[in-house]
């Protein structure tokens, strides 16, 4: 009841297919934006919205350590409890936890075969299938090549599921021609979707840069008090 | 014994285990004359290590009693507590911590900083103990003391920063470079005893340079004239920069880093400089006490040698001559002779002999002093106890003492063993809060209590070799708990009519789930419906119905029970009745609550080759464990997960047995959750059987 509760007030409904999807199965999503302006926080906004869905979301992180990592959770989630007012959030909680997968690599460790093997020992073992993985901290620079995210792509078709990564940009930077941040100008053919924060006024924008259906139409942002997402 | 305060310094050597620690202490008092030869922890000379006192610890090559002992340095005198590193012993560790001023946090440089390093972390943290680290091992093979400095900033949120830089590592290391004198110092002699000042190697010159800055720009935050004299370029000496480097330490801002490797006898006596130039004395550190009398209000205790007396009782041991007390002196004198008063029971104690302890040889002495440690012979009292001046009502701070969340029957093999197991077993809990024991009525055994599986294993050896108490033990118990999920109403009445007076009693109200404790008890009546008289009677009958829950008598928590109406007779009403009719109430109630069973759920931190990262989450699903993260780190793994304590027995041979040995995990309480109905249903299945066994 309460989950229901919470999905039917949650505003990224809007921009979510009649499944409750943003991106397609396979589909690869970014969430741009410049240090400290709230990639994390809706990610894991995202990933909460799956795990109310009932679907399992493996949580990666390079560089940031598991503690830090749940502390987010724990954070937004709360913080979604006090705005909702919902009483018994710890029970809620304790239901969702089984659902979440944290896994932390240092940046220089982490590669997608290494991915790869990692998730398929987990699904050989009937001990996690991801319907949702988020990246958070990859480093969009000289290094990433077409293929890797191609591999990704792959990878994420593999297990059925898709994948969102944050971006990081620069305040100096010029986007391209076609107003994507040059972080992933070389890549924007194969996201599906890629939203831009930017903070406006009093708000952060959630500004759609590519995407179809409803999420390019509607208008969200976040509140920067409690980093959650308002319509 | 020296009257200047500043001379002093109690420190503890905090970490996880198989760091080293035993092994750096033992260098310690080598170098400082306490003891004339070097034995290693796992002895093969059959000797051990000189701190590690206890057979126990010696044979498992573990430290679990925090011994103190007492060493000079530099003109400093130093007492050193070595505490344990596993994490069923934490409340040693916690209570080592209380009388502590400053710690050494030591790391293994291979290892780096370890789930128990967290721990211990978080307890350093929460006394507010100032610290400086060692990274031991830096003759081990791939030995990185760099990435343990990263570590210290990265996991544990310390403003970490080298002091030295290590002059080879792994087979090649040979000494340090001292980043504050910027000299070289290398370890002559059998023992590392000779220490030899050269300068410093042409290859780590720059490297040098390099770090000093960044160790001066880290200083210079700390004091003014530093940070003045390096933006003017001036010449900027080691004083300089170890006062500075003090001023962080005592506010807990900065956390010096040093290394070595104590078992090659390198960087252990640049340490101890360290730790009297660094670390706090005893009139540094705020030291605070509750006033009995004034609702327990805070006091600063002042650390003069001229002030009436306060001390803490942190240790107890069993020695040859009865028990040995350890304490700690926070004001005034302790004077063989004088007389105080354990503020705890209000009995009187007289000062008997008082000595000075060296692990497990001591020295007579005459007085203890503020600040300083020592141990006291013919005192009958708990860990924990506070004495003080009879002038003063003062208790030290309490400390937070967990519940056990394990339990054991023990049965003697003998009455010799009977007789001697009591004695044990009285010993022990006066030692250890967290382990507790009692006799189950229903079937007579004596039961044991405690914090893990191993913790209860050392005890039940302990029992065996130091009061050769044989005894067998049972399956261990999970400490399940019931309560209510939902407020249900009651309105009972308790009538007997039995010939001469009779009884009566009604009471009415609600229960319900209470989240922020075990029990709450609220009075709602009014105009006298139930008589003033007869309230406490209420909530003792209720309380007595928590004792053993309805569901599969397992004690009843986080209950609410608010009565609101009932009613007496002149005549029939008595407290026996209102008793009896909340212990009816509570019933009626309970079982239309939806009672459910709790159970233990520990927080398992698994350390791992990656390699056997998917053999290990395995050995977690299986327990019906939740998986919170994996975190990898070059070759080694981190397995953060929750799992019921009923599934964790012998987890260790499993671990072991799937990983090669190479895998090690740490263990303790998270909180208590639901059990599965699956779960609660074999539970139940198996009380039937036994009841049905007991019955036949």
């Amino acid at each position: 009841m309460l989950k229901k509760d919470l999905m039917m007030r949650n505003p990224l409904r809007a921009v979510s297919d009649e499944n409750g999807y943003i991106l397609p199965e396979g589909g690869l999503g970014a969430v741009v934006a410049r240090a400290g302006v709230g990639k994390t926080a809706l990610l894991v906004q995202l990933s909460l919205n799956s795990l109310l869905r009932g679907d399992n979301v493996l949580h990666i992180s390079l560089g940031d350590p598991v503690r830090k990592v749940s502390l987010w959770y724990k954070e937004v989630f709360n913080n979604i409890g006090t705005h909702y007012k919902i009483d018994k959030i710890d029970d809620l909680w304790n239901e969702l936890l089984p659902q979440r997968f944290i896994m932390t690599f240092n940046i220089d460790g982490f590669s997608v075969p290494r991915l790869d093997e990692r998730l398929t020992e987990l699904a050989d073992q009937d001990i996690f299938h991801p319907q949702m993985i988020l990246i958070d901290g990859l480093p969009f620079n000289d290094q990433l090549k077409r293929t890797d995210l191609h591999a990704l792509k792959d990878l994420s078709e593999k297990f059925n599921s898709h994948i969102w990564f944050t971006v990081r940009s620069h305040r100096h930077e010029e986007p391209d021609s076609e107003g994507m941040p040059i972080q992933i100008s070389e890549f924007s053919d194969l996201l599906d979707v890629a939203i831009k924060l930017e903070p406006e006024d009093n708000e952060i924008k959630l500004n759609v840069l590519k995407g179809s259906g409803s999420i390019s139409t509607q208008a969200l942002a976040l509140d920067p008090a409690t980093m959650l997402i308002k319509e | 014994m020296s009257k200047e305060l500043n001379k002093i310094r109690n420190i503890g050597i905090s970490a996880h285990i198989d760091s080293g620690k035993t092994t750096l202490t033992e260098r310690i008092l080598f170098y400082t004359n306490k003891i004339h030869a070097i034995h290693d922890v796992k002895g093969k000379d059959g000797i051990g290590a000189v701190m590690d006192s206890m057979e126990l610890e010696k044979e498992r090559g573990i430290t679990i009693a925090s011994a103190a002992t007492f060493c000079k340095w530099n003109d400093h005198e130093i007492n050193i507590i070595d505490t344990p590193g596993h994490v069923d012993f934490t409340i040693e560790v916690e209570r080592s911590l209380r009388v502590l001023d400053g710690a050494i946090l030591v790391l293994c440089s291979v290892g780096g900083v370890q789930s128990q390093s967290i721990t211990v972390d978080q307890q350093m943290k929460r006394y507010n103990v100032p610290c400086i680290a060692f990274i031991n091992k830096c003759d081990r093979s791939g030995a990185n003391p760099e990435r343990v400095i990263d570590q210290l900033r990265e996991k544990l949120g310390h403003n970490a920063i080298a002091m030295q830089l290590p002059i080879g590592l792994e087979v090649e290391h040979e000494g340090v470079v001292d980043l504050a004198s910027m000299k070289a110092i290398y370890f002559d002699g059998d023992n590392g005893e000779i220490l030899r000042t050269e300068e410093i190697p042409a290859e780590l010159v720059d490297k040098a340079e390099e770090k000093r800055e960044e160790l001066i720009e880290m200083a210079s935050n700390f004091c003014d004239d530093l940070a003045e004299a390096f933006l003017e370029e001036q010449e900027v000496t080691a004083e300089m920069i170890l006062e500075a480097m003090r001023k962080g330490v005592l506010a807990r801002k900065v956390t010096p880093v040093y290394m070595g490797s104590a078992y090659k006898n390198k960087g252990v006596q640049p340490l101890m400089d360290a730790a009297t130039q660094l670390l706090p004395d005893p009139s540094e550190v705020i030291n605070i006490a509750l006033d009995l009398d004034q609702d327990e209000d805070e006091i600063v205790l002042g650390s003069s040698a001229a002030d009436p007396t306060v001390a803490l009782a942190f240790k107890l041991e069993d020695g040859q001559y009865g028990q040995l007390t350890y304490i700690r002196v926070y004001q005034g004198t302790l004077t063989k002779g004088d007389t105080l008063i354990n503020t705890r029971s209000g009995k009187k104690i007289k000062i008997g002999r008082l000595v000075q302890m060296h692990s497990n040889q001591m020295e007579d002495i005459s007085e203890i002093q503020a600040g300083y440690i020592g141990a006291l012979f013919g005192i009958d009292c708990a860990s924990g106890d506070t004495f003080a001046d009879p002038k003063l009502n003062y208790s030290m701070t309490s400390m937070f003492v967990p519940n056990p969340v394990i339990s054991l029957a023990i049965i003697p093999k003998d009455n010799k063993s009977q007789i001697n197991m009591s004695k044990a077993l009285n010993r022990f809990s006066k030692e250890d809060p967290t382990f507790r024991t009692y006799v189950d009525d229903e079937t007579n055994e004596t039961i044991i209590e405690g914090m893990g599986e191993l913790h209860l294993e050392v005890y039940v050896e302990r029992m065996q070799r130091e009061y050769g108490a044989e005894v067998a033990t049972g399956q261990p118990r999970v400490a399940y708990r019931e309560t209510i999920t939902k407020r249900a109403d009651f309105n009972y009445t308790h009538k007997k009519q039995t010939g001469g007076s009779g009884q009566y009693g009604r009471v009415a109200g609600y229960i319900e789930p209470f989240a922020d404790g075990d029990f709450e008890f609220i009075n709602k009546i009014t105009g006298g419906s139930i008589p003033t008289q007869f309230i406490s009677s209420c909530e003792k009958g209720f309380k007595a119905g928590l004792t053993k829950g309805a569901l599969m008598e397992f004690p009843v928590t986080g209950i609410k029970v608010e009565i609101n109406d009932g009613a007496s007779h002149a005549v029939d009403s008595s407290e026996m009745a209102f008793q009896a009719a909340a212990r009816g109430a509570f019933l009626e109630a309970y079982r239309k609550a939806k009672p459910v069973i709790h159970e233990p759920i520990m927080k398992v931190v698994i350390e791992t080759p990656t390699e056997f990262q998917g053999t290990v989450m395995g050995t977690i699903n299986q327990r019906r464990g939740t998986i919170l993260g994996a975190q990898e780190e070059g070759p080694m793994c981190v397995i953060e997960s929750q799992v019921p304590l009923a599934e964790m027995f012998g987890y260790s041979t499993i671990l072991r047995s799937s990983t090669q040995g190479k895998a090690q995990f740490t263990m303790e309480f998270a909180s208590y959750k639901q059990v599965p109905k699956s779960i609660t249903e074999e539970l139940q299945k198996k009380r039937d059987e036994e009841s049905k066994k007991g019955a036949a």
